[in-house]
């Protein structure tokens, strides 16, 4: 029953998803259509119309890595955007440090604050950068759109999982099987992390590196799946969150790391003295390209796939343009059905790259925790080591 | 512009938003969802171990008691069969002494009779020779009573030993 619902939900998500980018990009050419008319006085007003879209000469145009990026307004288009708070650390004209709070960039841009416009640029205050009108902005802590979706992912994993713990300390799925699908589901999950990433990947430790992996499993699938909802922004797109994760998987690491782990790094055992020179320096870096890579690989993941769906929409506007509305609308199908197919292979990504990324933490944790116990097998004494296993059979 | 300048853009604010959101999430998570949820499932697991644990060994108490039942009345049967046996070997002795016991009385009383009757024929006899010598006495006075010829005397003697069968 719920599973028919919530397939219900997803027809109807995807179609969503596919017609509003549609629908508010055509809405931004007529605009623009009827901006040409309208005569552009001065910078300063046309930054007040940003909202209506008519404050360029150049064509307002589908900008697919704008869509993407982090931005500090919930864009409901086509509804009104709601703008999101700004919060400043600055350090004012006379020398002094302190935190302005702004309910919306407007609010902030009313007190003193400067919007930059770049010159050429489509957008308007809420896409500008912020500046202090005097002093200097030391931190910009602003509530951004991806900050708010994390939060969001943040409420939905708590949601879902402070209730289950309550059913668990009640008994039910201790003494008892679990009980209803949504229980089983959220259970199957845990156990998944557990026993399919983390215990094989770690070993013997395994349980004290079980909470935060299955956190990181948990709140990057949310934030990859939020992402597909219609208004929703994908947090794991930005490359701040996924830095954020990766370091604590390196923290995690480095916490992991066994004497032997370190001995492999800095006097890696076996190999000819003559290569360590040029081994050890690659140990080191490879200490830090691992969490890079994850960060890079979640970021880029998320971002690829949103990125492809809009530029397959924005074709239809490209060909429109080019060859005339007759071709635009010749594209469309084509359009829509590549654009489904991706965003069926986002929803296969999304917990993909999450499974991915828990991985492949639980591996690097897991090769920093493990203790070897066999220093002989690495080439140098093999016959020391075969000799032993004769002696030994 | 770079086109993808805005998606690489470092935000501190963000950074450290993100890092204490991550933190918080992971705090409040391990301790009032991950805990109680490893820890029930792990005495789950380990009560669903230990029941299985508990099945097996029944099962295997079972087939001991099984083998033991088995072996037990095979025991059984077999004491009983050999109780039979003596039993039947007994009555058969028993059988086999009560028949020649009962040949034994026979064969006594058999002889017993035989010697009663050789005591009787003997006795019998006796009285026959009494019987015969007064007979022959009495004979011998009828004849030298009637002083008779020869065909006399034999007639004499007919009839004496006619009037003897008729006896």
């Amino acid at each position: 029953m719920i599973f028919r619902r919530l397939q219900l939900l997803f027809v109807l998500m995807i179609a969503i998803a596919i017609v509003l980018p549609t629908s508010s990009a055509a809405r931004s050419m007529q605009d623009h259509e009827a901006a040409q008319d309208a005569p552009v006085s001065d910078e300063r007003e046309a930054d007040e119309h940003v909202e209506e879209g008519d404050h360029e000469e150049e064509p307002a145009k589908f900008d697919a890595v704008h869509h993407n990026s982090d931005a500090y307004y919930l864009d409901f288009s086509p509804m009104p955007k709601l703008e999101l708070p700004r919060i400043f650390v600055v350090r004012r004209a006379d020398g002094e440090i302190g935190v302005d709070f702004f309910g919306s960039t407007h609010a902030a841009v009313e007190a003193g604050y400067v919007a930059e416009i770049e010159e050429g640029s489509h957008g308007g205050i809420l896409d500008a950068h912020i500046v202090a009108g005097s002093g200097k902005i030391l931190v910009d802590m602003s509530i951004s759109k991806h900050l708010f979706f994390a939060w969001l992912s943040m409420l939905i994993v708590l949601g879902a999982y402070l209730p289950i713990a309550g059913r668990y300390k009640k008994g039910i799925g201790r003494d008892t099987a679990p009980k209803g699908r949504f229980h089983n589901l959220l259970e199957s999950l845990v156990l998944f992390v557990r026993d399919d990433i983390v215990r094989p990947s770690i070993g013997p430790k395994a349980d004290k590196y079980v909470p935060y992996l299955l956190t990181v499993f948990l709140f990057v699938v949310t934030c990859n799946l939020i992402g597909l909802f219609p208004f929703g922004a994908t947090a794991t797109a930005n490359i701040m969150v996924t830095a954020v994760l990766a370091i604590m998987t390196f923290i995690y690491t480095m916490f992991a790391g066994t004497k032997d782990y370190w001995k492999h790094i800095f006097w890696p055992p076996g190999i000819p003295i003559l290569v360590k020179p040029i081994l050890i320096p690659v140990e080191i870096l490879g200490l830090f390209t691992k969490p890079f890579a994850l960060a890079i690989r979640l970021f880029a993941n998320m971002t690829a796939g949103h990125l492809v769906i809009l530029s397959l929409i924005g074709l239809i506007f490209s060909f429109a343009d080019l060859f005339g509305p007759a071709v635009g609308f010749g594209v469309v199908p084509i359009s829509v059905a590549f654009a489904l197919f991706i965003f069926l292979l986002e929803i296969l990504v999304a917990i993909i790259q999450a499974y991915v990324f828990t991985m492949l933490s639980a591996l690097f944790i897991g090769m920093a925790a493990v203790e070897h116990e066999h220093h002989e097998d690495h080439g140098h004494d093999a016959e020391g080591s075969l000799a032993t296993v004769e002696a030994g059979s | 512009m770079i086109l993808a300048a805005n998606l690489l853009a470092p935000n501190l604010g963000l950074f450290v938003w993100m890092l204490v959101t991550f933190l918080l999430l992971m705090a409040v998570l391990k301790r009032f969802a991950w805990g109680p949820i490893t820890e029930a499932l792990d005495s789950r697991e380990k009560n669903i171990q230990d029941s299985m644990d508990q099945a097996r060994l029944a099962l295997e108490e079972a087939k001991a008691i099984q083998a033991d039942n088995t072996t037990a009345r095979r025991e059984s049967e077999a004491s009983a069969q050999a109780l039979l046996r003596a039993a039947r070997e007994d009555a058969e002795k028993i059988r086999g002494a009560e028949v020649t016991k009962t040949r034994e009385q026979i064969q006594s009383l058999q002889e017993q009779a035989r010697q009663e009757i050789e005591r009787e024929k003997v006795s019998a006899l006796e009285a026959l020779r009494h019987e015969v010598a007064d007979l022959a006495i009495d004979a011998a006075e009828k004849i030298l009573h009637e002083n008779l010829d020869a065909d006399k005397q034999r007639k004499i003697v007919h009839d004496f030993l006619g009037t003897l069968s008729q006896n």
